[in-house]
């Protein structure tokens, strides 16, 4: 494989191509060259160039950073002069800070000293590039600056090579690069013994169903296992969960009544005891048999009384839409290389509300926040309801829970809504993504869409989550790179197929064959890792920074009939018409006749008659208390309410841009920002990391103090320095002595109570690395800042305080710093 | 219970919560039905008021409102309601309109009409919506009053808000003369009334220019302050000449020696030269302070005019005056493009690139800078306010802030009285709000470097509330010379010296110290002394820098591509983006952007320089300002708020942790680590249901009625017309 992709690249034959293929050979896996680059085993160094400058982002703590620029089959990697020699016994990292893979790259600009070029694989340079910018899909900008020492053979050549290989908008060449990162022998192994994260709910097992429905409290509903081998819909997951008086034969029927067989399906249960159901629109409206109309109307409504459906279908944006507008958005804000105006100041604004990015948005956070209004009534079914139920079901679903689920604002959490609404249920990453650049007219930035609403929730409440902004951007940044198997399949069954190897009679007739491969016969793929793996991406001290550690009050275990709604009157219950439909459209309420096919026209004569309801004028009264009931305040309502759901203001100028991630690599909004200042974190984590610490600290000092004194003074200046170089943001002082009493009063008991939720946090949180790990970001920072290397480098900024506690194997660097 | 007169000691609530919902209206005591009163400020006098009157509240389908006694004041307008539980007592500022009203619409059978001043009908009017300088809107159904009592109500408002009148009836001058004598103003602040203040303001900065006193009794110049600071070689003569204009006015002195100044422009040249001589005189002079170099910036000719301003806010403000909220959602749609339309924000950016250009010559030049306008006293004050708060940590506390506007705005003659129009007069021109531009261009600089500022926004807020509040001696005056004379003119005993009216910095006068705390930004960075031996670390110089020409670091020939821009360069993205820089002639811009670089590559320090970021998206609107009284925006528990309860959560854990370290022996207190209190927050805290308005507005009972929006009831009411409504305007309406 590795030979056989090389000769595809017509590396110009220049005098040096020994010293440029010198990391080819298999067997020299896990070696690294001089320069330090550790490599993947299997990867292939194609040409390196030395005394490189990489510009460092804002966020990275700008300036620049001398080192090596490789290009491998697989990365552009940077290795920073002075970096800390790698562990050879460490497990492999996909990409290193400074590194991006092939497959993310857009575009390859060169610049010269008189002209700038835009480099495709077909075109030749005709100046030596001083400058090198990469463009990524991920709308990160990289720029390296070559060195006047920097050979000109070796400046032309990595521009080439770069250009050559990445990965360019032709159908095929994803393969060569998933085999170029995980193909070889060494990696497949590796990712074979990997094993999951069992922190976390994979929603794969008929096991993790009954889990979520034990977590939510939820009764009445168990799995079923009939679409087990996808026999009933090949798009929706082996395991379903239905409610109880369903029998699997029953079930089997309704298959057909729906749109790709997706039934309503039980997905959540809020803690007032409403359901949220997800489906596909109705189809084959024929309905023969009493049995049928009652399982469907026993699906729908569950053991509830109401059911409200919220139709999805005509005010969302349509995947064509989003796709413009992300188009737009991304061209506003990275600029767009082709076209000669920018956009001034002045007119930002206005050119951000004309990509519509911000409307779509602020649409779906709406229609989720009325759908988490409407759940905290209790005893009602909401169904959501989209055509195909493949997309805008899953952003609307997902953010309800993270609106409402605090479960779901904490990392593992939100990797098991993740797979619960979009990977199990079976959205079509793979086509939506377009990795194989076969599926244009798919394509569409839904599941970025869904990551920009959930940082809006982030940045209008970042202390009710536990994930942080760093996580938000690691699963973009992840999204552009065709590694993974969470993305990289359209539903569940190609994903077990690939790796089960599934026989072949249980897939459909039309086929599977998406993938157009270019060689003729077919090579066994790669065994690709779930995203959520993200040892693989990312070193420890960035996946530290994933989470922070949050004092939130302690959840009630869920009740197991959910909890009665006091704010309704008691004749609500009782006094409700049984199976009464409401259609949520338009944030209007109304009872259509045909919105339940089989109550209209049809074979819902005999129906009718046997259940002796007209649809739209007896259920108007239950119609009007729902409205007044949306309208009363809850007496219950408390901020301290843990269910209180996040509501967010979309009001215009609070539905913002998400700056870090879309203006990261615009280089005007890098021109005004200082490093430090956007590199800080939010001043809520930053806190929260504080706390944590001092608590370790405390219970350091109350366990063993005498032996190890010299350590505490090494700490206390450590932590000194720390605060100081956190831009100082929390310094105030530790004799409180004229601290208020009122303050000191209120604050024992928040004390107290949050010591007591921090006792049951290390089991909610058990993702949560250590907080040592967390609080090396800091120690490093002092490293970084008082410049004992001369140098200032990223790398080192994650770099471990000696003080603190410390896993023995990650200390090369910290302990240089003193 | 922004207890005015009591002096704040009485009231015990959290402060201006109560402004605006008629629920937390409260009147002191139940009196018999006639005399229903707030509490009267000393000297307040009532006027007129009409009983019953239906307030609406802010909900444009139900129409459902309180009823109330609306009384007129010589100070305020007033709504006392009949209904709410009398639980505590204190006098209520909150509930003050405080004459201040931009606008009074009356409604004739459904027909709005604009009041202004002389022009009242004897028509019996429906409906009042007053809207306020503060951007409050209130709407008084008159319906139910007797015909006459409504008139005279009406008429009273109108009158004594919107009819031009003498300084004299301002409501400062009967309020200061009834006032108890043993107030005095606030001790910290410097007001730079005194030549010591002076003296050691230049101290402070080192500057080494002459302090004037000649213009005590005010002979030099009415324009002029008692003493400023000039440079040292203006002769005497010179001094006279023109009444003080074309004098460089000493700002600030920078700490290379260089100093900013500021001067009035003189009339035309003559053919005699006298003026060109002079002007130069004064120009040397000020040169010589530093190496003998100046540059002169005339405002006028770079920045927008104080008309362009004004026309600019008055459209801005009308997106944020609401009288019912579909007129709200209306212009959600075109939130961003309707925004930059009023070009507010751009005038915004443009002084702050103003500031920083100036800001580049004192620091990275070192040279003297003359700014100059017409008069001096308007864009040269935002413009040497804002140099001074980037480049100097001290105008970044509370005090120092405050001193810089006493030094700027107050003894720099800043025409507050005619840019407020406290006079309601017409003839005068428009007025114009430099100082809210002032402080819209601090909050931008909050926002973006927070731990740099002691104060936080909610100071900022309620500093340009005050503005409109005649009460302070602060803002009601157009000069120095006015104030001092007219002081003198009202006292009472003129023996006794002048009449005493409070300074806004008297914030005890509006506010008890548990709202003044939230004035206060919990995670200032206090400068720390050990710091600044450390962060000099030398950074390691770069021989070149992206893309850009540059004049500090010698490139090569071959290497500076951009020596010889092509063509077919700007066809690139990044070099349009520079050429952006580079665009206007002899690239001051390209300049500042190398200026920006400079700073970037220095570690952040937060007693150091700030710029701001100017791009398009950093600049933002202000939000707490400007959507404080909309309804529809508030959310509980959300927004800001959440994020700084969350803060004082986790501050006072912080510190809980920190004294039982101490308590353990383990954690030493240093003497340099400066004590910072959180309780500000600790009263965020005590408060159950925080809106995202806190501390402006409080929440009222709170139901999720922008999620389920009103349009709910409408298709209840119209459930047979859905079909038709569906396709219209539901989309505009709906919600959040």
């Amino acid at each position: 494989m590795l030979t056989g992709s090389k000769t595809t690249f017509k590396v110009r034959q220049m005098p040096d191509i020994k010293e440029r293929i010198m990391n080819q050979s298999g067997l020299h896996a896990r070696g690294r060259d001089m320069f330090g680059l550790c490599c993947l085993p299997g990867e292939c160094v194609l040409q390196r160039a030395v005394l490189v400058r990489k510009k460092l982002s804002p966020k990275e703590g700008g300036g620049w950073l001398s080192g090596t620029l490789f290009c491998t089959h697989f990365r552009v990697a940077f290795v920073p002069q002075d970096s800390p020699r790698p562990d050879d016994n460490a497990d492999p990292v996909l990409l290193g800070d400074h590194d991006v893979a092939l497959a993310s790259i857009e575009k390859v600009v060169a610049v010269g000293p008189l002209r700038t070029k835009l480099v495709t694989p077909s075109s030749s340079l005709k100046f030596t590039p001083e400058e090198l910018i990469l463009y990524c899909r991920d709308l990160r900008v990289l720029c390296f600056l070559f060195d006047r020492l920097t050979p000109d053979t070796q400046a032309v050549e990595i521009t080439y090579t770069i250009a050559k290989t990445y990965h360019p908008l032709k159908p095929g060449t994803i393969l060569s690069f998933q085999n170029a990162a995980l193909g070889s022998i060494e990696m497949k192994q590796f990712l074979s013994n990997r094993r999951r994260d069992s922190g976390m709910n994979w929603f794969e097992s008929s096991g993790d169903w009954e889990q979520e429905l034990e977590r939510t409290g939820a009764t009445g509903w168990r799995v079923s296992s009939v679409n087990d081998r996808f026999e009933m819909s090949t798009s929706l997951s082996r395991f379903n969960v239905v409610p109880q008086k369903v029998l699997d034969t029953e079930l089997k029927k309704t298959f057909a009544h729906f749109n790709e067989g997706r039934i309503p399906r039980w997905v959540w249960r809020h803690p007032h005891g409403s359901d949220l159901l997800r489906m596909a629109s109705f189809q084959n409206n024929i309905y023969h048999e009493k049995d049928d109309i009652r399982n469907l109307e026993l699906i729908l409504f569950g053991g509830q009384s109401q059911c409200i459906v919220v139709d999805l279908g005509d005010e969302m944006p349509s995947p064509a839409d989003l796709q413009l507008a992300h188009t737009r958005l991304r061209t506003l804000c990275l600029g767009d290389i082709s076209s000669s105006v920018s956009v001034p100041d002045d007119k930002w604004l206005s050119s951000l509300e004309g990509t519509h990015w911000l409307d779509y948005i602020r649409c779906c956070l709406r229609k989720a926040a009325e759908v988490a209004c409407l759940l905290r009534r209790g005893h009602l079914t909401v169904v959501l309801q989209e055509p195909e139920d493949r997309d805008m079901n899953c952003v609307v679903s997902s953010l309800v829970q993270v609106m409402c689920d605090q479960h779901c604002r904490t990392v593992a959490g939100f990797q098991a809504l993740v797979q619960k609404e979009w990977v199990v249920a079976g959205h079509r990453f793979l086509s939506r993504i377009n990795y194989h650049r076969d599926s244009d007219k798919e394509e569409a930035p839904i599941f970025l869409l869904f990551l920009d609403c959930v940082w809006q929730l982030w940045a209008q409440f970042p202390a009710r989550f536990q994930l942080t902004e760093d996580f938000l951007l690691a699963l973009h940044d992840s999204l552009h790179l065709p590694l993974f198997s969470t993305f990289l399949a359209n539903c569940q069954r190609e994903r077990c197929r690939r790796s089960q190897n599934l026989p072949q009679s249980y897939t459909p007739v039309n086929g599977l064959r998406e993938l157009p491969r270019g060689s003729v016969e077919e090579p066994v793929d790669p065994p690709y890792p779930p995203v959520w793996d993200w040892a693989l991406q990312y070193s420890t001290q960035r996946r530290a920074l994933f989470t922070q550690p949050v004092c939130q009050p302690s959840t009630p275990a869920p009740v197991l009939n959910g909890n009665f709604n006091t704010n309704l009157g008691p004749n609500w219950i009782s006094d409700g018409v049984p199976g009464s439909v409401f259609l949520l459209s338009r944030s209007l309420f109304s009872c259509p006749s045909n919105l339940l096919p089989w109550r209209s026209g049809g074979g819902s004569v005999s129906y009718r008659k046997s259940h002796r309801r007209a649809p739209s004028s007896e259920s108007l009264p239950a119609l009007e208390r729902l409205i007044k009931a949306c309208g009363q305040p809850d007496p219950l309502q408390d901020i301290h309410d843990p269910h209180q759901p996040l509501i967010p203001l979309l009001l215009g100028p609070c539905v913002r841009i998400w700056r870090n991630c879309y203006l990261r690599g615009a280089l005007h909004a890098q021109a005004f920002t200082h490093p430090m200042s956007s590199n800080a974190r939010h001043p809520v984590e930053r806190l929260a990391s504080e706390v944590e610490h001092l608590r370790e600290r405390l219970a350091q000092a109350s366990v063993g103090r005498p032996p190890n004194r010299k350590r505490h003074e090494h700490r206390r200046l450590d932590s000194n320095l720390n605060q100081n170089t956190n831009n100082g943001t929390f310094l105030f002082s530790s004799s409180s002595s004229s601290s208020s009493s009122s303050s000191s009063s209120s604050s024992s008991s928040s004390s107290s109570s949050s010591r007591a939720s921090q006792q049951e946090s290390p089991s909610r949180f058990s993702a949560r690395p250590p907080a040592a790990a967390r609080y090396r970001d800091g120690g490093g920072k002092h490293t970084f800042l008082f410049g004992h290397q001369g140098e200032p480098q990223s790398s080192q900024r994650y770099a471990p305080c000696p003080g603190a506690k410390l896993p023995k194997n990650s200390g090369p660097s910290g302990a240089k710093t003193h | 219970m922004l207890s005015l007169g009591g002096g704040g000691a009485k009231s015990s609530k959290p402060s201006f919560v109560s402004y605006i919902t008629p629920e937390e209206i409260k009147s002191e005591k139940e009196p018999p039905k006639k005399e229903r009163h707030p509490n009267l400020l000393p000297g307040e006098v009532v006027f007129c008021s009409a009983d019953p009157i239906l307030k609406h509240t802010q909900d444009d389908v139900s129409q459902r409102g309180i009823f109330g006694t609306l009384l007129c004041t010589n100070f305020r307008v007033s709504f006392v309601s009949d209904e709410t539980p009398l639980e505590e007592t204190g006098s209520n500022l909150g509930d003050l309109i405080s004459l201040q009203m931009l606008f009074c619409f009356v409604v004739y059978d459904e027909k709005r009409k604009m009041i202004t001043g002389g022009m009242l009908k004897n028509k019996y009017p429906s409906k009042m919506i007053i809207h306020c300088k503060d951007l409050r809107v209130f709407q008084f159904c008159l319906t139910f009053t007797k015909e006459e009592d409504a008139r005279k109500i009406f008429h009273g408002i109108a009158h004594h808000c919107l009819e031009p009148k003498s300084l004299k009836c301002v409501f400062a001058f009967s309020y200061a003369v009834s006032r108890s004598p043993e107030m005095q103003r606030s001790q910290r602040t410097v007001m730079f009334d005194s030549k010591e203040d002076w003296a050691q303001e230049m101290k402070r900065t080192k500057g080494n220019c002459r302090i004037v006193t000649e213009n005590e009794g005010f002979k030099l110049s009415t324009r002029l302050p008692k003493y400023f600071i000039i440079p040292s070689s203006v002769t005497d003569e010179d001094l006279f000449k023109f009444q003080g204009k074309g004098l460089p006015i000493w700002c600030w002195s920078h700490h290379s020696g260089c100093a900013l100044f500021k001067a009035s422009t003189l009339p035309v040249p003559q053919e005699d030269g006298v003026i060109q001589r002079y002007m130069e005189r004064m120009l040397d002079a000020a040169a010589q302070t530093h190496l003998y170099s100046l540059k002169i910036e005339d405002l006028s000719e770079t920045l927008p005019t104080v008309q362009d301003i004004q026309q600019s806010y008055a459209k801005f403000k009308q997106f944020f005056l609401i009288d019912n909220s579909t007129d709200f959602w209306v212009s959600d749609v075109k939130w961003f493009s309707s925004v930059e339309n009023t070009g507010w924000m751009d005038i915004i950016r443009k002084c702050l690139q103003k500031a920083v250009e100036v800001v580049e010559c004192l620091e990275k030049e070192n040279t003297n800078i003359l700014i100059m306008e017409e008069e001096g006293t308007d864009l040269c004050c935002v413009i040497s306010s804002l140099v001074q708060i980037m480049l100097d940590p001290h105008y970044r506390t509370l005090t120092g802030f405050q001193g810089l506007v006493q030094k700027e705005w107050v003894a720099g003659c800043h025409a507050f009285l005619d840019r407020c129009n406290h006079l309601c007069q017409k003839d005068k021109e428009s007025p114009s709000p430099i100082f809210l531009l002032f402080l819209e261009c601090v909050w931008q600089l909050v926002q973006q470097h927070s731990p740099a500022f002691q104060f936080s926004e909610t100071y900022l807020t309620v500093l340009s509330d005050s503005v409109h509040v005649p009460v302070f001696s602060t803002f009601l005056f157009n000069s120095a010379y006015q104030r001092e004379s007219t002081l003198k003119a009202e006292s009472q005993h003129p023996q006794r010296g002048p009449l005493n009216c409070p300074a806004v910095w008297d914030w005890s006068v509006q506010f008890d110290c548990k709202a003044q705390e939230l004035f206060l930004n919990p995670l200032y960075a206090d400068k720390l002394k050990q710091d600044k031996v450390l962060r000099k670390v030398p950074r390691p110089k770069h021989q070149r820098q992206l893309s850009l020409p540059s004049s500090a670091f010698k490139t090569p020939p071959k290497k500076g591509f951009f020596k010889d821009e092509t063509e077919s360069l700007k066809k690139m993205l990044r070099v349009k983006r520079i050429s952006r820089w580079m665009a206007s002639p002899d690239s001051p811009a390209a300049n500042t952007r190398e200026f920006y670089e400079a700073w970037q590559r220095r570690p952040l320090d937060h007693h150091g320089l700030l710029l701001p970021w100017l791009d398009g998206p950093a600049v933002r609107l202000w939000m707490q300002r400007y959507l404080r009284w909309i309804p529809e925006v508030q959310i509980l528990g959300g927004g800001p708020v959440a994020v700084t309860n969350k803060m004082a959560e986790l501050l006072v854990q912080v510190q809980e942790l920190r004294k039982k370290l101490d308590l353990k022996g383990c954690w030493q207190p240093e003497a340099e680590r400066v004590q910072l209190q959180p309780r500000p927050l600790a009263l965020a805290r005590n408060s159950l249901r925080l809106s995202s308005a806190f501390p402006f507005a409080s929440s009222r009972n709170w139901t999720f009625k922008p999620v389920i929006p009103t349009s709910l009831l409408q298709s209840l009411m119209l459930t047979d017309k859905l079909a038709s409504q569906e396709d219209e305007t539901t989309e505009v309406i709906s919600l959040v």
